[in-house]
Order: C-alpha cells, then sequence, then structure tokens
C-alpha cells in the first residue's frame, strides 16, 4: 500500500494533474449551481471534452473534482434562492435558507463550504485505508437491507416535522411514495398512473417536483410580502455580516462534522443509497442528538442543521467511490456515468485496478484530497460576492428565482409540460404550506419511493414472502430503528396533547 | 387556519381515495398476477396508509397555537398570511404565477431569449421598477448570457428565437 500511495502521489501532485483538479472543481462549481444540473449531468456533460485529454489519471482526476465541486455548487442556489437543483442539496435549503433570509448568508455559505471540506477530507482519508475492507462489506447488503435502510430514511420523517406536525408530515411522505409510483419503473415495465398522459410515462421529473415545492412558493411568497426575511429596522434590504464562524459556533458543529463524515462515508459505500439518503439522514440524526433548545431551531437557521447535510453529502460521494474503485459497482448515479468514463479509458474498475494500474487508482483517490482543498480556497473568497446576491432589488431578484427554477426543469427535457406540472406542484405547495404541511417529507418520500419499492419487491422475490424482515439480522435491527423514529415523536405529540 | 388544516386533510382523504380505486382497479397482466409484489401491491398499501393518516388528522384534537419567535427579522409564519391578508400585495404574487404560465405556453413558440427577456422585463414591471433604462438591458442580457451558457458551452439544445425566424 505504501508502494501505491507514493506512486500515487507522484502522479497526483503533477502540475497537469493539479491543474486538472483545480479545473474540474471550478467547472464543477460553478455548473452545479445552474438548478436542474446535478453532478450526474455535469459529469456526463464532461466526459466527450475530458476523453480528449488523453491520459487515463488525468481525466479521472478531472471528472472526480466536477463531481465534488458539483455537489458543493448545489448547495450554493439552494442556500441562496432555497432551489435546490439536486436531491443531495435538499436538506441543506433546510436550515441554509433560512439564515440567508435572516442576513447571514455569507456565515451560511461559509459553513457549508468548511462543512463540505471537512466532509470531503475525512471522506478521502477513509478511502485511503478502509477502501478494500469496506467493500467487502458493501456486498453483505441486499435488497432486504437496502428495504430496511429505506424505510429508515423515510422514518426519518419525524426529523422534519415540527411540535404536532407528525402526522401530517407522515401524512406528506405518504404523498411523495404515491408521486414516486407515477410512471415507469425498474421493477414493472408498464407505467402506472399516468392518466393516459404521455409526458408521465417516465414520471414525474424530480426538479420539476423540488422546484415546485420550494422555489416558487418562496417567490410567491416574496412577491406578496414587501419585508419578508428582512431585518426590522435595517435601511438596506440584507446585511452582509457574519462571514466568520467564532469559536463558540465551531466547537458546537465540530462533532457534527466528525460525526457525520464516518456516517454519510458509510452510507455512501452502500451502492445505490448516495449522497441523498446520507444527506437526509444526517440532518435527522444530529436533529435527534441536539437538546431540546437546539433542536426547536432546526428548521429555523440551526448552524448544526446545515453543516450536517453538507458534511454527510460530501463524505458520501467520496464513500460512493468505494464500490466504483474496489468491485467496478458504481455507487451513485454519477459514479455509474464514471463507469463508462473509465470503460472508455480501457480501463476495468474492480479489485485488480489497485493492482495492474496502482498510479490511476491511487492518484484518483489523492486528487480528491488535493480538490478539496481547491474547492475550499476557490470558494471561501468568493462567499461574500456571492452572498451579495441577495441584495439585489426584489423586482429583479424574484423573476429570477422563478426563472432560475423553471430553467431547472426545461434544460434538458425542452418539454412545456414541465413547467406546467411545476407551476402546478408550485400552487399546491403554496397551499400546503397556508396549512403548515411540512413539504420536505413529501420530497422525501418522492426521492426514496422508486428504491423502496424496488428493493422490497426483489427482497419479496428473493426470500418467496415476507420473512426476510426477520430471518436477516441486519434487516431486523434496521426496521426496528425505523420503528423507534417513527413511534417516538407520535407518542410524544399525543402525550403533549392529552397533556393540554 | 385550522379549517383549512381539516379542508386539506379531506381532499387528502379523496385523493388517497381515488388513488386507492386506481390501484385497485389497475389492470395486471396475466403473468402478474402470481408475483409476490405486484404493480399494484405499494399503491394498494399506500393508499390505505394515505386513508388512515388522512383520518387521524381530520380527528386529531385542535393544536394550541405557537408563540411566533421574535428574533429581529420579520419570518412570518405562513398561515399568517390568511389571517390578514389586506396587509399583502396579492395581486403581484398571483401576477407572477400567470406571467410564469404564460411564459412555459409560449416558451417553445417565442424561442428562450425573446421569451425569458419578457418574462424577466414584465415580472419586473409587475413588482413596481419602472426603471426601464436597467429592466430592460438587464432582461435581455441575462437571457442571451443564459442561453449562451447552456447551449453553446453545455451544448444543450434551446431555441432562441420564434419559430417563424427560422
Amino acid at each position: 500500500m505504501l508502494d501505491g500511495l507514493l506512486l500515487g502521489l507522484e502522479t497526483a501532485f503533477t502540475f497537469q494533474n493539479m491543474f486538472f483538479a483545480a479545473l474540474g472543481c471550478f467547472i464543477g462549481t460553478i455548473i452545479g449551481m445552474l438548478p436542474g444540473l446535478g453532478p450526474m449531468s455535469v459529469v456526463a456533460i464532461m466526459i466527450p471534452v475530458s476523453l480528449q485529454i488523453g491520459d487515463p489519471s488525468t481525466t479521472l482526476i478531472l471528472l472526480a473534482g466536477v463531481y465534488y465541486g458539483a455537489i458543493f455548487g448545489g448547495s450554493t442556489s439552494s442556500i441562496l434562492i432555497n432551489a435546490p437543483g439536486e436531491a443531495a442539496v435538499v436538506a441543506t435549503s433546510f436550515d441554509g435558507y433560512p439564515m440567508a433570509r435572516n442576513g447571514q448568508a455569507g456565515k451560511a455559505l461559509t459553513i457549508a463550504a468548511i462543512s463540505s471540506f471537512s466532509g470531503g477530507t475525512i471522506g478521502v482519508l477513509l478511502l485511503m485505508f478502509f477502501a478494500p475492507a469496506l467493500a467487502s462489506f458493501a456486498i453483505l447488503f441486499w435488497s432486504a437491507e437496502y428495504f430496511a435502510l429505506m424505510l429508515v430514511g423515510l422514518s426519518a420523517i419525524s426529523a422534519f416535522a415540527g411540535k404536532g406536525k407528525v402526522l401530517k408530515a407522515i401524512m406528506m411522505t405518504i404523498l411523495g411514495l404515491m408521486l414516486a409510483t407515477v410512471g415507469e419503473s425498474s421493477l414493472f415495465q408498464a407505467p402506472r398512473f399516468t392518466l393516459g398522459i404521455m409526458d408521465l410515462q417516465s414520471g414525474i421529473n424530480f426538479v420539476t417536483l423540488a422546484m415546485g415545492l420550494f422555489a416558487v412558493p418562496e417567490a410567491f411568497f416574496l412577491a406578496i410580502d414587501k419585508i419578508r426575511g428582512k431585518k426590522s429596522g435595517s435601511k438596506k434590504s440584507q446585511e452582509i455580516n457574519n462571514l466568520r464562524i467564532n469559536r463558540k459556533e465551531a466547537k458546537s458543529i465540530a462533532p457534527v462534522i466528525g460525526r457525520q463524515s464516518i456516517q454519510g462515508f458509510l452510507i455512501g459505500v452502500m451502492p445505490g443509497t448516495g449522497a441523498t439518503i446520507a444527506s437526509f439522514l444526517g440532518y435527522a440524526v444530529e436533529r435527534n442528538l441536539a437538546s431540546p433548545k437546539e433542536r426547536k431551531e432546526f428548521g429555523k437557521g440551526s448552524i448544526k442543521g446545515l453543516s450536517a447535510p453538507e458534511t454527510a453529502n460530501n463524505a458520501a460521494s467520496t464513500g460512493s467511490f468505494v464500490p466504483l474503485l474496489t468491485l467496478g459497482i458504481p455507487g451513485s448515479g454519477t459514479t455509474a456515468v464514471l463507469l463508462g468514463a473509465f470503460i472508455a479509458l480501457n480501463l476495468q474498475p474492480g479489485p485488480q485496478l489497485m493492482q495492474d494500474r496502482p498510479e490511476v487508482f491511487w492518484s484518483v483517490i489523492l486528487s480528491m484530497y488535493f480538490g478539496n482543498i481547491i474547492l475550499l480556497v476557490l470558494n471561501l473568497p468568493l462567499v461574500p460576492y456571492i452572498a451579495k446576491l441577495l441584495t439585489i432589488p426584489r423586482s429583479y431578484l424574484i423573476p429570477f428565482v422563478l426563472f432560475f427554477a423553471m430553467a431547472g426543469a426545461y434544460i434538458g427535457q425542452n418539454n412545456s409540460t414541465e413547467l406546467l406540472i411545476l407551476l402546478g406542484f408550485g400552487v399546491i405547495a403554496i397551499i400546503f404550506r397556508f396549512a403548515d404541511y411540512p413539504l420536505p417529507p413529501l420530497l422525501i418520500g418522492f426521492v426514496l419511493g422508486q428504491m423502496f419499492e424496488d428493493n422490497f419487491g426483489r427482497a419479496m422475490r428473493n426470500a418467496n414472502g415476507i420473512q426476510f424482515i426477520w430471518e436477516r439480522p441486519m434487516t431486523l435491527i434496521l426496521i426496528f430503528s425505523a420503528a423507534i423514529f417513527i413511534l417516538v415523536p407520535l407518542i410524544r405529540d399525543w402525550l403533549n396533547i392529552k397533556k393540554k | 387556519m385550522l379549517n383549512l388544516i381539516r379542508i386539506i386533510a379531506l381532499l387528502l382523504l379523496a385523493f388517497s381515495s381515488a388513488y386507492g380505486y386506481l390501484s385497485y382497479t389497475y389492470h395486471l397482466l396475466p403473468f402478474e398476477r402470481f408475483l409476490a409484489v405486484k404493480p399494484n401491491t405499494m399503491p394498494i398499501a399506500l393508499s390505505i396508509a394515505g386513508i388512515i393518516c388522512s383520518i387521524a388528522i381530520l380527528i386529531q384534537p385542535k393544536a394550541s397555537n405557537e408563540k411566533i419567535e421574535s428574533d429581529g427579522t420579520v419570518n412570518r409564519a405562513d398561515g399568517e398570511y390568511l389571517k390578514n391578508p389586506q396587509n399583502f400585495n396579492w395581486v403581484q404574487g398571483v401576477g407572477l404565477l400567470i406571467l410564469a404560465c404564460i411564459y412555459s405556453i409560449s416558451l417553445r413558440e417565442l424561442g428562450f431569449i425573446f421569451c425569458t427577456s419578457l418574462f424577466l422585463f414584465l415580472g419586473g414591471y409587475l413588482l413596481g421598477d419602472r426603471r426601464y433604462i436597467i429592466l430592460i438591458p438587464i432582461s435581455i442580457s441575462s437571457s442571451v448570457i443564459f442561453w449562451y451558457l447552456v447551449e453553446k458551452v453545455l451544448t444543450i439544445y434551446l431555441r432562441p428565437w420564434p419559430n417563424w425566424i427560422f
């Protein structure tokens, strides 16, 4: 391993490779800020360009940089305008956007940058030392365990439900699961619930739903309420202050970063889970671990609530390289696209890659460490300027937010019906918000719904019945955890109501 | 506001029932009838869960009003807008949504640059901006820059101009 590390160091830290790592981070960050273009699309767009380079190590270093740059870039639009263009950064908006509305946009972006850097760096260290061992752990997870893990993810919706709202959160999750059944699935090829509409054959587009649920209502509320989010008594619409975090804040997010780096990485290691479920679970776990006083701040601009998903999603995106590099199994949609790049470069990822092409294997891993530093160095000085976007007058900002949301749904689909569906969801989301129904559980249900049903179906077929739940210990433990996640807040709410 | 919660719960009950009906009457192919998990297994389970949950929300006891915390910013709870509707500018909000609908319908016909410039200009006008000397150049330049980035740099096709120009 030491020889491989030294070879990787020699390869990764050449001027050419460092330049391309930095370029990849920059391109990924900029394009990742555009709604509708998540890491998978950005990497797919860059593959033809990067293959022209010729050198396999340099190509993969560039693409890896684009990947985690895009993860970070997506969090910027999530924080500033509540327009998460990718599933992995939805949880970032829960506390990032309220912080931005409170005039702490700069601090929010800084915390996001530091958390992403920390999660990515710790993830790279774990990848370096534990990749082969973790790969053998990952293949122990079958459909039954994935089904149970999805159930844990769904049950974590209690984290997004405030006091007295658990039932509403459960209802919204069920609604999200229902929306996920629209269209075709990998288990059943015939489309379901399309109501004869051709555009729904392939299901509802995630970006359409996310923008409709978050960006459109926010634009609406900003339009009807002139002083929404402004500091009372302040002359300027947004003050750019508090770019730095103080020692107390750093001390409070340090344990969050430590925990979520490891948890996010381990979740990312499992093929098919990826950064999305890592970010949601990270948020839920930290909310449950927080003190009652801190828990009230979640959803209203808690720095822990921002740091947790940001750390987890970057750690998970690093973790998703484990099955790709060691087993040749893509750990997420983006690594599936990267697998295509490997094949185009005549490289076979898997157990042999470490032995046959150690310079490729180790240089990709070590370049991630450098790439994370580049992300921090590139983005921290830009934070004050990016945060200043919120000082744009509302007559320009609000139409831009709406346009951004619609462009995200339109790009790639080139279908006006998507925009009408987006606006339809937006109107429904506005009505839900008037009645205080939480929207994040709906999106979580939608994102996890497909995987939930597919894994359940496969587990049932493999086990010829439902006995897989108690025959597999890991499945039983996860289902039990999911039950605790759901029942404890419900019982707590019921006891509160009874007391009053 | 509490009435709105129950109205929405009632609508969700209706939706879950309709969804359940569609699931139950889903036409299974001959080989699908013998599968452990059929295409309508999960939908039926979800519709039952949806019906139970919406009924539970309907019969839930009235919750006490939460105190709105003052933290120096004007962060209204969304339900507050319906309590004093006269204090807010609904025309701008609804007008913006209608404008967005018109934008969606006309985007393919009028082309991206033309339609987007018009949308940004009219959106700013609707929100009260009358500084045409700033509004018009910003609307046009933003549309052009965005189109260039997406079409030329990212090579994602977006027709720039109306049908009848090309």
